[in-house]
C-alpha cells in the first residue's frame, strides 16, 4: 500500500513529477561525469603504463620521459649495469629523434623512436613485421594518410637538415615493414620507428637514449629496484609507475578539483530539487497525511511513503542520467583528448561501475535525505488542530 | 640537478665575470641567493660543469604553458649557454623588435623574403599557436558551462512550477473576484523577474567571491602571477540577462499553466 | 463495564495570551451498542470531546477509557495503533485519498493493521456493498458523490472492526435528502450492534440516535 499510495501521489502531479525526473536526471549525468573524471585519467594513464608489463622508466635525472630533449649517455654501460640486478627481466631503451622524408614535391616531418623491436613497449603491430634490419622502418596509420606511403614501399629518410642550404644529411633508404599503433603516440601525430641503432646513427647520438623501459619479475619489488637503479646509474631518475602517476595528479590536479566541485554541486542541486518537490508536495498533502494519522497509520509508514516518491524521482533520475552521462562524457572526453601531445590511448572520463555505483548511491543517499525531513515534520503535527485548521482552509 | 636552459639574452659580459639570473622559484625551493655560486652544465648530473654568480633573481611571467610543470628558469648569456650546451654558433630563433605596426609588416615581408631556409612570424600567431591547451581548457569550460546553464534552466523551472502551485488557492481566489488572467499572469512575472534580479546580484556577488578565491588558490598552488578566472562586465552583463531571460520564462510558463485551469479546479472542486 | 469510561475529562488550548477552555470536566459512561448524539450549539466542545474519545487529542485532565484502555495517556506510537484497532473515524469533509479508488481508500486502514491483499480486498468489498456502493469500487472520490464519498468513508472506518464509530457532522456536507441515506445507515450500523457516537447540529440526525448529551461551554448540561 505503501509503493501504491507514492507511485499515486507521483501520478497526480505527472509533468511536475516528469520535470523533477529531467532535473534529477541532469543533476545525476553531472555527477557521474564528474566521478568519472576524477578517476578517470588517473586509471587511463595506469592502465596505459601497464599495458605493455614494463613498471619502471629511466629518464635524464630530474626529468620526466620525453618531457625535454636531454638524453641519456652510456646506453650500452648502463644495460649492462641493470643486468646485474637479477629482478630485471627486460630492458628497453628507446632514442627519440626526428626525420624528415621527402615524398614528391613534399617533405613530410615526422617524429621517430629508436627501439630495440625485440623487447620495445611503444608499439602495437597493426600490420605487416617490426623493423628489425636497420634500413627498415615502422610507420603508423597517421603517416601512411599524409604520405600515402604503403607496407613495402621504400622511403628515403633523413635526420639533419640544413634550413640556409634547405638540404638534407644523414639521408638513407628505409624499407616500409610493417604499420604500428603508438601506444603512446598523440591524435594525428605522425610517427615512426626504427633500429635503435638506426636512429642513434643517424641523429648522430651514438651510444644515447631518451628513456629506458625496464620490466621487473612480478614477485620483485618494484620501488626497491627503482631505488637500486638510481642509486647503480646516479646520472638518471628511476620513476615508477605510482611516481609517474603522482606527477600526473599533480600536474592535472585542477581536473580532480574541478571533479569535486562540480560534482559536489550537482549531488546538491538534485538534492535540493527533491526536497523542495517534496516539500511543496507534502505541505499541500498536509490535510491527508492527518486523516491517515487520525485513521491510524504510524508515522514511520507516512514517513516511508514520502521516501519512496523521493527515491522514486531520484532513481528514475539517476537511470536517466546514466545514459545522458555517457553522452556528455564522450563529448566532453573528445573536447580534452584535443590537448596537445595528449596520448589518444588517454581517456579523462573512464566508465567504471564503481563510479556508477558510486553516483548512485549518494543520488540514494540524498533522495532518501530528501524525504524524511518534510514528511517527518508533517506526520508529527497535532491531529486534531491540524484537522481544525484544514478545515477552515 | 639539471639546468633546464631558457632562451638567451643581450648583453655580452667578459668571460672572468659569469653571472646567471635564476627564476624565484628556483631561488625559494633550493634556498639561493644573489651572490651565491652555482655550477651550470648540459648534461644531467655532472658536477664538473663551469661556476657561476647569482646576479639575479627574476619573477615568473604569467605564462599559460608553465602551469602545473616543476620547471625552474635560468637567463643566461647567449654565448656562455652557446658553450655550455656545445650548441657552437647556434640559435634557435631571434626575437625581433619593430617600430609600430607597419614596421613590423615591412620586417616580416623582409625577413620571408632574404632569409635563406627561416622564416619570420608574428609573436601574436606563435601566441595563438602555442595555447592549444588552453584553448581547449576554454572550449572544456565552456562545454561545463553550458551544460551548468541547461542544469539551471531545468531546475529553475520545476521549482517555479512548483511555488507557483502552491499558490493556486490563491490565485483561483482572485479569479472568482474578477480579475483576469492577464493580470494574474503580469503578477507572477513581474514577481520572478524580480526573483531572478535579486538571485542574479547575488550569484554575480558569490561568482566575485568565488572567482577571488580561484585565483589566490591556483596562484598559490601553481606559483604562478596568471589570473585563472576573471569577472568582466560582459560576463557579468551576460549572466544577469540570462537568469532573467530564465526566470521570466518560467514565470510565464507557470503561471499561464495555472490561469488555464478553472478557478473552481484549483480549489480541488 | 462500559465500553467507553469518561471521567472529568478538561481540554485547555492557549491561543496567544488567552486560555481557551473547550471542555471543563464531563463525565459520562457509554455501553456497547450505543448510539449516542453529541449536540449543542457552535464552540460547545463537542468536537474536542469526540477528538479526545478518538485519541487524536489528548486531554488537560481526566480521563478517557475504552476497553479498559486510557488512550490519553499513552505516547504516539501506542496511540496510533490503538485508533487503528479501536477507533473508526468519519469526518464531515470525508477526506478520502484521491489518489485511491473507493476500494483502495477502504483498504487503507485494512494494510496499515497488516491484512495480506486477498483478505483486504474481499472486506473491503463486502463493506462497499453493505453501504451499497458495490458498483463504485474502481471509482476515485472525484467520481463519486458527496453522498457516496461518506459512505465509502463509512465504510472504510469500519474496515477494522473498531470498538467504536466516532463521526464528526457526518451529514454536515450534505444535502437534505443524501443526509437522509446516511442517517438510515447509521441506523442500520447500530441494529448490527455497532457502537456509534455522532457530533451533530443535524436535529434528524440527533433524533435518529437513541440517547443524547446537550452541552453548552464546555459541560454537559442535559442527558
Amino acid at each position: 500500500m505503501v509503493l501504491h499510495l507514492a507511485w499515486a501521489s507521483l501520478r497526480r502531479h505527472t509533468s511536475r513529477t516528469l520535470l523533477a525526473i529531467l532535473g534529477v536526471a541532469v543533476a545525476a549525468a553531472m555527477l557521474l561525469d564528474m566521478v568519472m573524471m576524477s578517476t578517470g585519467l588517473r586509471e587511463s594513464f595506469r592502465e596505459l603504463l601497464m599495458s605493455r608489463g614494463f613498471q619502471l622508466r629511466i629518464a635524464p635525472k630530474g626529468t620526466l620521459p620525453f618531457d625535454t630533449d636531454a638524453t641519456i649517455a652510456d646506453v650500452g654501460r648502463i644495460v649492462a649495469t641493470l643486468r646485474l640486478n637479477d629482478d630485471i627481466i627486460a630492458i628497453s631503451p628507446v632514442l627519440g629523434s626526428t626525420i624528415h622524408v621527402p615524398i614528391g614535391p613534399r617533405t613530410f616531418t615526422s617524429a621517430t623512436l629508436g627501439v630495440n623491436p625485440a623487447v620495445q613497449g611503444d608499439y602495437d603491430l597493426v600490420s605487416g613485421r617490426d623493423p628489425a634490419a636497420v634500413n627498415e622502418i615502422a610507420v603508423n596509420d597517421d603517416f601512411v594518410s599524409a604520405t600515402g606511403v604503403k607496407v613495402g614501399d621504400t622511403i628515403q629518410v633523413s635526420t639533419g637538415y640544413d634550413p640556409q642550404l634547405r638540404t638534407y644529411s644523414d639521408s638513407r633508404a628505409m624499407v616500409i615493414t610493417g604499420r604500428v599503433r603508438f601506444l603512446y603516440g598523440a591524435a594525428n601525430q605522425l610517427a615512426t620507428a626504427m633500429n635503435l641503432s638506426t636512429v642513434q646513427e643517424m641523429a648522430r647520438r651514438s651510444d644515447k637514449a631518451s628513456l629506458f623501459m625496464i620490466k621487473v619479475r612480478d614477485d620483485a619489488d618494484v620501488e626497491e629496484a627503482r631505488a637500486w637503479i638510481e642509486r647503480a646509474v646516479p646520472q638518471v631518475s628511476a620513476l615508477s609507475i605510482a611516481t609517474a602517476l603522482e606527477q600526473v595528479d599533480q600536474r592535472l590536479s585542477y581536473f580532480r578539483q574541478l571533479a569535486f566541485i562540480l560534482g559536489t554541486v550537482s549531488l546538491f542541486v538534485g538534492f535540493l530539487l527533491v526536497t523542495t518537490l517534496i516539500t511543496v508536495s507534502v505541505n499541500e498533502r498536509v490535510g491527508e497525511i492527518t486523516v491517515m494519522r487520525a485513521l491510524g497509520v504510524s508515522k514511520g509508514h507516512i514517513v516511508q511513503q514520502i521516501v519512496v516518491e523521493g527515491m522514486v524521482i531520484t532513481l528514475s533520475g539517476a537511470a536517466a542520467g546514466l545514459a545522458l552521462g555517457l553522452v556528455t562524457a564522450r563529448y566532453l572526453n573528445g573536447i580534452l583528448a584535443s590537448f596537445p601531445g595528449l596520448p589518444v590511448a588517454i581517456d579523462f572520463f573512464l566508465f567504471q561501475p564503481k563510479a556508477a555505483w558510486m553516483s548512485l548511491g549518494l543520488l540514494s543517499l540524498s533522495g532518501i535525505a530528501a524525504g524524511v525531513y518534510p514528511s517527518w515534520r508533517a506526520a508529527s503535527l497535532p491531529i486534531a488542530t491540524t484537522l481544525r485548521e484544514e478545515a477552515i482552509a | 640537478m639539471l639546468v633546464q636552459i631558457a632562451a638567451a639574452l643581450l648583453l655580452f659580459q667578459p668571460p672572468q665575470q659569469r653571472t646567471i639570473a635564476i627564476d624565484e622559484r628556483l631561488a625559494a625551493d633550493a634556498g639561493i641567493a644573489i651572490g651565491d655560486k652555482l655550477i651550470v652544465s648540459a648534461k644531467p648530473g655532472d658536477t664538473g660543469g663551469d661556476t657561476v654568480i647569482v646576479s639575479a633573481i627574476v619573477k615568473r611571467g604569467a605564462d599559460p604553458a608553465e602551469i602545473a610543470r616543476s620547471e625552474y628558469k635560468v637567463r643566461m648569456h647567449l654565448d656562455h649557454l652557446q658553450t655550455v650546451a656545445g650548441y657552437g654558433d647556434r640559435v634557435d630563433r631571434f626575437a625581433v623588435a619593430t617600430r609600430g605596426d607597419s614596421a613590423t609588416s615591412i620586417a616580416l615581408r623582409d625577413i620571408n623574403a632574404a632569409a635563406f631556409g627561416f622564416e619570420a612570424h608574428l609573436s601574436r600567431d606563435i601566441a595563438v599557436g602555442t595555447s592549444r591547451t588552453f584553448q581547449v581548457v576554454s572550449r572544456f569550460h565552456k562545454a561545463i558551462g553550458v551544460i551548468t546553464i541547461v542544469a539551471s534552466a531545468i531546475f529553475l523551472l520545476c521549482i517555479m512550477l512548483l511555488k507557483v502551485e502552491e499558490r493556486r488557492r490563491d490565485v483561483a481566489a482572485l479569479r472568482l473576484m474578477g480579475i483576469s488572467a492577464r493580470t494574474v499572469v503580469k503578477g507572477v512575472v513581474t514577481e520572478a523577474a524580480l526573483l531572478a534580479l535579486v538571485g542574479s546580484a547575488l550569484g554575480v556577488g558569490v561568482g566575485w567571491l568565488a572567482s577571488q578565491f580561484i585565483n589566490w588558490y591556483y596562484q598559490g598552488l601553481y606559483r604562478t602571477p596568471l589570473y585563472f578566472s576573471l569577472v568582466t562586465p560582459s560576463i557579468v552583463t551576460f549572466a544577469v540577462a540570462l537568469s532573467l531571460v530564465l526566470g521570466i520564462v518560467a514565470g510565464l510558463l507557470a503561471s499561464l499553466r495555472l490561469v488555464r485551469t478553472p478557478p473552481l479546479a484549483l480549489f480541488g472542486r | 463495564m462500559s465500553l467507553v469510561e469518561v471521567r472529568d475529562l478538561a481540554r485547555d488550548y492557549r491561543f496567544g495570551a488567552d486560555d481557551v477552555h473547550a471542555l471543563r470536566g464531563v463525565t459520562f459512561d457509554i455501553a456497547e451498542g450505543d448510539y449516542v448524539a453529541i449536540v449543542g450549539p457552535s464552540g460547545c466542545g463537542k468536537s474536542t470531546l469526540l477528538n479526545l474519545l478518538g485519541a487524536i487529542d489528548k486531554p488537560t485532565r481526566g480521563t478517557v477509557r475504552i476497553r479498559n484502555e486510557s488512550p490519553g495517556s499513552m505516547r504516539d506510537r501506542e496511540a496510533t495503533l490503538f485508533r487503528l484497532r479501536n477507533i473508526g473515524f468519519v469526518f464531515q469533509r470525508f477526506y478520502l485519498m484521491p489518489t485511491l479508488s473507493a476500494r483502495e481508500n477502504v483498504e487503507l486502514p485494512m494494510a496499515e493493521a497488516g491484512l495480506k491483499s486477498a483478505e483486504r480486498s474481499a472486506r473491503a468489498r463486502e463493506l462497499l456493498s453493505y453501504v451499497g456502493l458495490a458498483q463504485r469500487e474502481r471509482h476515485r472520490p472525484s467520481e463519486l458523490s458527496g453522498g457516496e464519498q461518506q459512505r465509502v468513508a463509512i465504510a472504510r472506518a469500519l474496515a477494522n472492526k473498531p470498538a467504536i464509530l466516532l463521526a464528526d457532522e457526518p451529514t454536515g456536507e450534505l444535502d437534505a435528502k443524501t443526509g437522509a441515506e446516511i442517517i438510515a445507515l447509521f441506523g442500520q450500523l447500530n441494529a448490527d450492534r455497532t457502537t456509534i457516537i455522532v457530533v451533530t447540529h443535524d436535529d434528524e440526525l440527533a433524533r435518529a440516535a437513541r440517547r443524547r448529551i446537550h452541552m453548552r461551554d464546555g459541560v454537559i448540561v442535559n442527558e
